[in-house]
């Protein structure tokens, strides 16, 4: 309580600092955009292709989600601790719009992925009936409106905070919050429908009406974990220096309180599925259980739950980088393999397929290669911190 | 005072003007030593926990025995009559371990309600509640605390405590009212 703390002067991110990690990302943008343009030309690659690819832009878009969410959570609800980590929130979300390029591609390979996009009216009942929702034109325009919606709030919100950087103003932090509040509920409708649209509908027979919650649970739990990795990666580079223990622990608790909501959510789906026994219903889950599915989907439920809860319930753990980023690192992984669960099991109904593996390296690479490479490019455009917020000296000494 | 007999020492106590005055006197205490000792004021003063040098609160070790203790509990009571005593086959389900899903809700239900009754009877045991009568109402200015007096206690039990120096002591970080309060 008695010493002072130092308010920290605005910290430009310089990329020398780096290294050869550009150069490094640059190649590998390169192998992965080459191994997956070959898969796209070649006819009979291209169906691996296309579900790699969307497996790949939705592990990213969650990412990209989740961290807009945080943001939008932190004005909303005047948060004080979040102020010294959130422009690298900022600058995760800033990607948005350009991860929204990468749905080029699906929607392009649309007709292979998502069976419903060829079947003639009358040939199908059920299909006959969600037409109203599941035709070509309005799939389409919910993709424009998911872009927009996802755009203008993450742009917004770090032009506006940014904004604040140089003139001061805490007229921005109202703008921002007053934006909030719609902006929650807009997010939380364009996340959903995203995910129904991108990924439920890849099998139009089947429906979860949990499928919204189960996709964000995912996208919040690992881009929280993210915020920790890429916090500890700047501390590294010798920036950031602020942010203290403390602020690990409360990143660490809401790690914790999404990595048993994920849990929550999806047994949730789960039970009910499983207790009411409906044919259309749990072809999800004997889809996913076949064959070395069912080993990914039980190592799924264990290193996404049962490996980190424990951990992460352990208050002095979460106080320590070294722990922490093991157990955001680990999230963070099982992200991918929770949407690579979700997806691929429509294509290889059998279980895994090695031929599968060159094409999700490679998407995995053509898309988070560019995205890295433009987040360090975005990263040294403003201070690493919002220096001026008016909130900025509580988060400082935050105690727990 | 005059009323009281003549019984056990109990503390030694002192007032203070501020909460910020307490904070700092309670600062000293810490770093003299003193192990026995208590601080009352009518708000929370936050950061005292630090001022004090009390670390973590032990309370989360009996609420982890306690909610494993539900969690196993709850698992006997749902698996054994299901699995072992009465097999009988629902909606088609197993009557083998495998059956565990549909009973997690009690499983989880039990861990809440668990940990929930540890935590509040824990609670009462560390902070000795309830209890009737505490040695401090014998002080006649201590009923100030629920109003605007800050007061620091330094109990005669602490191995440090002598009558006469805990007294300068007290007076020497500003105290006012130093008193010896009887059991």
């Amino acid at each position: 309580m008695s010493q002072e703390i130092p308010k920290p002067k605005a910290e430009i991110f310089d990329l020398r600092r780096v290294g050869n990690l550009p150069l490094l990302l640059t190649v590998l943008s390169a192998i992965g955009l080459i191994v997956s343009a070959i898969g796209a030309i070649v006819p009979s690659l291209r169906v691996q292709f296309a579900h790699s690819w969307l497996f790949a832009f939705f592990y990213f878009f969650t990412l990209g989600a989740g961290s807009l969410f945080w943001i939008l959570v932190h004005h909303a609800t005047d948060a004080e601790w979040s102020v010294v980590v959130r422009r690298v929130l900022e600058n995760v979300a800033a990607l948005l719009p350009k991860i929204f390029l990468a749905v080029v591609p699906v929607l392009l390979c649309a007709p292979i992925l998502y069976h419903w996009w060829n079947i003639a009216p009358g040939v199908d009942e059920l299909i006959d009936k969600k037409h109203n929702y599941l035709n070509t034109p309005f799939f389409l325009i919910r993709a424009a409106i998911y872009f927009g919606v996802f755009t203008f709030l993450a742009t917004t919100l770090k032009r506006l905070s940014v904004k604040q950087d140089t003139d001061g103003s805490p007229r921005h932090t109202i703008s921002l919050r007053r934006l909030t509040f719609p902006g929650i509920a807009l997010f939380a409708v364009c996340l959903t429908f995203a995910a129904i649209d991108w990924l439920m509908s890849l099998d139009y027979k089947w429906v979860s009406t949990m499928w919204g919650v189960y996709i964000f649970a995912g996208a919040a739990g690992s881009s929280m974990s993210l915020l920790v990795l890429l916090v500890t990666w700047l501390r590294k580079l010798g920036y950031m220096s602020y942010v203290t223990e403390e602020h690990y622990h409360i990143m660490g608790k809401l790690m914790l309180a999404f990595c048993v909501f994920w849990a929550y959510i999806g047994f949730s789906q789960y039970m009910l599925i499983w207790y009411a026994d409906i044919p259309e219903e749990t072809r999800y889950f004997i889809r996913r259980n076949i064959g070395t599915w069912n080993y990914l989907s039980t190592i799924l439920v264990a290193f996404r739950f049962f490996i980190p809860f424990p951990i992460l319930l352990m208050q002095p753990l979460k106080k320590k980088p070294v722990w922490i980023c093991s157990v955001a690192a680990l999230l963070v992984t099982m992200q991918a393999l929770d949407l690579y669960i979700i997806v691929m099991p429509m294509l290889h109904k059998t279980g895994y397929s090695l031929a599968a593996l060159p094409f999700d390296v490679a998407a995995l690479l053509a898309i988070g290669g560019p995205l890295a490479l433009l987040f360090l490019k975005g990263l040294g455009k403003q201070s690493l911190v919002p220096v001026r917020d008016p909130r900025l000296e509580l988060s400082l000494k935050l105690t727990n | 005072m005059a009323l009281q007999p003549p019984r056990k020492v109990y503390a030694l106590g002192a007032e203070f003007q501020t909460a910020g005055e307490l904070f700092r006197a309670a600062e000293k205490v810490r770093d003299a030593g003193f192990k026995r000792w208590d601080v009352h004021s009518p708000f929370p003063i936050h950061g005292m926990d630090k001022a004090m040098g009390m670390g973590k609160s032990w309370l989360s070790a009996p609420v982890l025995i306690g909610g494993t203790s539900g969690f196993f509990f709850a698992m006997i009571l749902t698996l054994v009559p299901s699995t072992v005593l009465y097999p009988v086959v629902v909606h088609g389900k197993p009557t083998s371990f495998f059956t565990t899903p549909a009973f997690f809700p009690i499983m989880f239900e039990l861990t809440v309600l668990f940990s929930a009754f540890t935590t509040v009877f824990a609670l009462l045991i560390f902070s000795q509640l309830p209890k009737w009568y505490h040695p401090l109402f014998n002080w006649e200015r201590f009923s100030r605390v629920t109003d605007n007096g800050f007061f620091l206690v330094i109990e005669a039990r602490d191995p440090k405590f002598s009558e006469s120096k805990t007294r300068e002591f007290l007076e020497g970080l500003g105290g006012q009212h130093v008193t010896l309060v009887h059991d």
